[in-house]
């Protein structure tokens, strides 16, 4: 299969996970061959201990074999199906191995990027891309706490303790900041 | 349909993670029976997912290794091996002691004779396999001969289509399979080049009377890959 990537492009990966949920091997494995760099990028950011991200990717895989059939294409792309699932498994085991993490977050004060020029705005023509530039456009700390709950699972009340700054301000500082998100990739 | 803006609110901070419990849970609740707050949820994962846009790191191989020693043990290699035999048996055995069906006689031009001389090239087989059936192909490379046995496979009102995906990676079609009947007949000429050892084969479900487009379009069901048999 390595020799024909135009064949594996031909078959999508929604197509893929079709296959899988039938109990297609082939299919299985295109399906990691196209996302497991992807997945191991993401259980990794959560887990930075190796061993770990290495047992979550395979639960990951695992769990697509079992459960293709829950893929709903209506409900959006294959690609954010798996990225949910593998972020989800690695916030399972963040949680059980250890506490939460706590390392405090300071708040830098940045000043958020001027108005980008239309140059930087073209290259951002896919969804990924708009996200990343989108919240380049934001205050730099409220970006940073975003991530910070996907990626580590912080609600508002860990981000208010880990910034050591009252709930209610944390909370609508990133309602803020979310609108403006929203405004941004509309 | 759209969601109002509070509700757009709250489907980012569940997406993103920002609820406590309790009001994640609440939150999950109603992406079942609120439509729109479940769209607007469904674009917020998508969005959130674009935060992984510059993450990506190569597993090691012990990772696929690992996953496939996992999967289940009525599935593994020596199973596959046993069906490969049993079926490509199956296939010849089949068609020797059934022949054609008339369905097959309209549609597929007659055999022609049999090979007269031992020094042929091997024949080759495959036995698609997945939870939907088992379909196991015999090609004869001297006669351009396709033999096929369907079993397990619930169509429904669907056709059964069969295709060759050679290295370039457009799908050909091999026609159309009898579910009821094995059969055999001359491979289509420019799918036929295709059919060598390593090429994958597929079988998808689709329209009555086969694919309107010819490439597939409905669900790939099986696939599996063609190999000599000699």
């Amino acid at each position: 299969m390595a020799a024909a990537p135009e064949a594996d492009r031909e078959i999508s990966l929604d197509r893929a996970l079709e296959a899988v949920a039938g109990g297609d091997r082939t299919a299985f494995e295109l399906v990691y061959q196209r996302t497991s760099v992807k997945l191991f990028g993401v259980a990794l950011r959560i887990l930075p201990e190796r061993q770990e991200a290495e047992e979550v990717l395979q639960e990951v895989y695992l769990t697509v074999w079992r459960r293709a059939g829950a893929f709903d294409p209506a409900r959006g792309t294959a690609m954010t199906w798996l990225i949910t699932l593998a972020r989800n498994r690695a916030l399972d085991r963040l949680r059980q191995s250890r506490r939460r993490p706590s390392d405090p977050i300071e708040l830098a004060g940045e000043v958020a990027d001027p108005e980008p020029d239309a140059e930087q705005q073209a290259m951002a023509s896919d969804e990924a891309g708009r996200i990343a530039w989108c919240l380049d456009r934001l205050d730099g700390d409220d970006a940073r706490m975003i991530r910070t709950a996907f990626f580590e699972g912080a609600s508002y009340a860990d981000l208010a303790t880990r910034a050591a700054r009252p709930l209610g301000t944390i909370k609508s500082r990133i309602r803020r900041a979310l609108i403006r998100l929203k405004e941004c990739l509309a | 349909m759209s969601a109002s803006d509070e509700d757009d609110l709250l489907a980012a901070e569940l997406a993103l993670g920002l609820l406590d419990e309790a009001e994640a849970a609440a939150a999950h609740d109603r992406l079942r029976h609120d439509a729109a707050f479940a769209h607007a949820h469904a674009r917020w994962q998508a969005y959130a997912a674009g935060l992984a846009a510059d993450l990506g790191e190569t597993p090691p191989a012990r990772v696929w290794s690992a996953i496939l020693a996992q999967l289940p043990a009525n599935d593994n290699l020596v199973t596959s091996m046993r069906l490969w035999r049993a079926g490509a048996i199956a296939a010849s055995l089949l068609v020797l002691a059934l022949g054609i069906n008339d369905w097959q006689r309209a549609h597929f031009a007659p055999p022609p004779p049999a090979p007269l001389h031992a020094a042929q090239p091997a024949p080759l087989v495959a036995v698609l396999s997945g939870k939907a059936g088992v379909v196991s192909v015999n090609f004869d490379p001297a006669s351009g001969r396709l033999a096929s046995v369907v079993s397990g496979v619930d169509a429904g009102p669907r056709a059964v289509e069969l295709w060759v995906i050679p290295a370039d990676g457009r799908p050909r079609s091999l026609g159309l399979l009898s579910q009821a009947h094995p059969g055999w007949r001359r491979a289509p000429g420019r799918a036929s080049a295709a059919l060598q050892a390593g090429v994958t084969l597929a079988v998808s479900l689709e329209p009555a009377g086969g694919s309107p487009t010819g490439l597939p379009t409905g669900p790939v069901i099986l696939t599996g890959k063609l190999a000599s048999a000699g």
